[in-house]
């Protein structure tokens, strides 16, 4: 393995932490999906921050798509509020509407530049190496930086606030009456996925952000039922995805971000036919305590 | 078709893509009804993004680009894809957990397979990503043939089964208790779905067919509540979107999937404001006069007592006159709204000991219109009002 291997596992292996952090709270609470609404919502901020600015910086474009990604949660939130069209419709209806208005930008304006939707759409961490910042004398991949800090705030985030993320995610009536204002922990969430889906999309492309947000924790959610383990299996799935992708990718000579999503896709399958055979029975034992099935327990038959 | 080029002056090209957004949209909307009816409207997403390793996978058996043999590359990987969500469903994870987890799996297969179909540079490859993205420039008339042969498929098995797909959707206990096999109706739903989104996907792209899929069930969700009344509004909604769209689109010579979205989704929004009864402005209308009537009754209880807008509102409406007196009008309303009040604060009192044809509660706001005439008789006994 080259040093430029191993900076393109680094990267992947930040992005699943960044992710992974985030994906079990969103897995629980049923807003996986908003990832993938996101990720296709943020398109017509990086096309107007060109358009306006003629720039790629990092910066303006992390800007651009982030307000995009805010603009698309809003969206969904008024069109939901009104009572008339279920939270899937309303996704359904803002992602493609702004994913549409960034291909014309793009066709209309912009179609004689490099801004192809290949860039966004797979993205392509395989350039992530040549790619380069010199921090306090060392040279180091930008994406690397940008997402080291991004994990580290979402590390922050999720600590800082564990108990109340843990607590609204299962019982939203109980976090508000013990004042843990469920509303405003949910905002927070979702502007902490729209923060790292904006700055991973740029290094790692969005088909892996969704998977990493999604499937490890879907995974870890087959696994087991509490919190602290949830994250830490969705850790381990995630850089697994990162570690064997790579040489998967290497290995068939296909996209490093398809193969890693491949990877923990394996991971999720071998988990969910895994759930037949181990654990079974003590699930079984576990739900006849909760309901003894009549003959079962003594005191319904013997007594 | 030739004809149809002459009749709307289009060019030949611009008007198969318009009849293909017609035929689109029309399917969309039927097929795509039931998904989102059931609150899976991203399911159709994941069937999208699903088809690519299926075209990959077709593409590399048969070595050409073949439209049909595409298509049934991403019929094939579309069905599997939603089966699996079912599956998956099945376990402890919820709908918006399967779909998500199908997605990313298979776009991702779909891109190692595409990146590996690239890599071991087949000249032949070129556009195949196209598929994702939609293409309706090159659409040609076998194409649209293709697609209408597809959706009639799907329009006449939902006109056959709309009575099982009906029950199975909106009470699954009574369904099966009806004998049906739901599993065999979820299939079926799943079949219909997949075969939208096959047609869709050539002509609009993955990404946007979700959107189609959505757009006109919400519309006639607005303006119906009967199953059958949505699914034709849908499919009517569909075929006018879809065909604006594509006019607007070749006229302003811009790509047709995002446009016809666009328009969609902003007949969309524009039924949720302002469709006759269930819009967002109807609705508050609405609330808005049940507060002035009731407003208006308070200050016709005590005129002398109400404030001055009160007052100005009922000279207005003819029961007062500007010196402050009862107009007849006004006295025989106000008779009336005391015996109203008098009639509901007994029905409160009263009401369990007067027994009802059936079960009933009467409206407060006038008893004497939805009571029977015995009970009311009997309430106004009780009440000492007769």
């Amino acid at each position: 393995m080259t040093a430029d291997d191993l900076v393109i596992v680094l990267v992947a292996g930040l992005t699943a932490t960044a992710c992974g952090l985030l994906g079990p709270f969103l897995v629980l609470r049923r807003m996986a999906l908003l990832s993938d609404a996101v990720s296709h919502a943020v398109l017509p901020g990086i096309v107007a921050v060109w358009l306006i600015g003629e720039t790629r910086a990092p910066v303006p474009v992390v800007a651009g798509a982030a307000a995009f990604a805010v603009l698309c949660v809003l969206g969904i939130e008024a069109i939901r509020a009104t009572g008339l069209v279920a939270t899937d419709a309303a996704i359904a209806l803002v992602f493609p509407a702004l994913f549409s208005l960034g291909v014309l930008g793009i066709t209309r304006y912009a179609s004689d530049i490099h801004l192809d939707l290949d860039s966004t759409i797979y993205g392509e961490i395989a350039f992530t190496p040549f790619d380069t910042v010199t921090v306090a004398g060392v040279e180091l991949a930008r994406s690397g930086v940008v997402l080291g800090v991004v994990a580290v705030l979402n590390v922050v985030f999720v600590v800082a606030l564990w108990k109340e993320l843990r607590a609204t995610t299962f019982d939203p009536a109980f976090g508000r009456v013990t004042g843990m204002r469920p509303r405003l922990l949910s905002r927070l969430l979702l502007v902490a996925v729209a923060v790292t889906a904006v700055s991973a999309f740029e290094a790692v492309g969005a088909i892996l952000v969704v998977t990493m947000l999604i499937v490890p924790a879907a995974t870890a959610a087959l696994v087991t039922r509490r919190m602290g383990a949830m994250v830490a299996v969705t850790l381990v799935v995630g850089w697994l995805g990162a570690i064997l992708g790579h040489v998967t990718a290497l290995t068939f000579d296909a996209s490093i971000a398809g193969a890693m999503g491949l990877v923990c896709t394996a991971c999720f399958v071998i988990a969910l036919v895994g759930r037949r055979f181990v654990g079974a029975g003590a699930r079984r034992r576990a739900r006849e305590l909760d309901d003894p099935p009549v003959g079962a327990g003594g005191h319904l038959v013997g007594e | 078709m030739d004809r149809l080029s002459a009749l709307l002056g289009l060019p030949y090209t611009d008007t198969v893509v318009v009849a293909g957004a017609l035929v689109l949209g029309i399917s969309a909307g039927v097929l795509g009804s039931f998904a989102v009816l059931r609150g899976r409207s991203l399911v159709g997403d994941a069937i999208a993004h699903s088809t690519l390793p299926g075209v990959c996978v077709a593409f590399l058996v048969t070595g050409t680009k073949e439209v049909a043999g595409l298509l049934a590359g991403a019929a094939v990987a579309g069905l599997v894809a939603a089966l699996l969500m079912i599956a998956v469903e099945r376990s402890v994870l919820r709908a918006d957990t399967a779909i998500g987890v199908v997605l990313s799996g298979f776009f991702s297969l779909g891109i190692v397979l595409l990146t590996h179909i690239t890599a071991t540079g087949d000249a032949q490859q070129a556009g195949l990503e196209a598929f994702l993205f939609g293409q309706a420039a090159g659409l040609l008339e076998r194409d649209v043939a293709v697609m209408g042969a597809i959706g009639l498929a799907g329009l006449v098995g939902v006109a056959v089964l709309r009575r099982a797909l009906a029950a199975t959707l909106f009470d699954r206990a009574h369904a099966a208790a009806l004998g049906l096999s739901t599993r065999l109706v979820e299939a079926a739903v799943t079949a219909f779905l997949v075969a939208a989104v096959v047609i869709g996907v050539r002509l609009v792209g993955a990404i946007l067919m979700v959107a189609m899929l959505a757009v006109p069930t919400v519309v006639a969700r607005q303006l119906a509540d009967r199953f059958g009344r949505v699914l034709i509004l849908a499919g009517a909604v569909g075929a006018v979107v879809g065909v604006t769209g594509a006019l607007l689109a070749t006229r302003a010579q811009l790509p047709t999937g995002p446009v016809i979205v666009l328009v969609g989704v902003v007949v969309a929004l524009l039924a949720v404001l302002l469709a006759p009864d269930r819009g967002v402005l109807a609705r508050r209308a609405r609330r808005a006069r049940r507060a002035r009537e009731i407003a208006l009754g308070r200050a016709l209880g005590d005129p002398a007592a109400a404030s001055a807008g009160a007052r100005r509102r009922l000279v207005r409406a003819g029961f007062l006159t500007e010196d402050g007196t009862l107009t007849p009008a006004g006295a025989a309303a106000q008779e009336d709204r005391a015996e109203r009040v008098a009639l509901a604060m007994a029905w409160l009192h009263y009401g369990p000991q007067i027994r009802l044809r059936d079960a009933r509660e009467p409206d407060l706001r006038d008893v004497r219109r939805s009571l029977e005439p015995d009970a009311l008789t009997e309430l106004k006994h009780l009440a000492g009002l007769s």
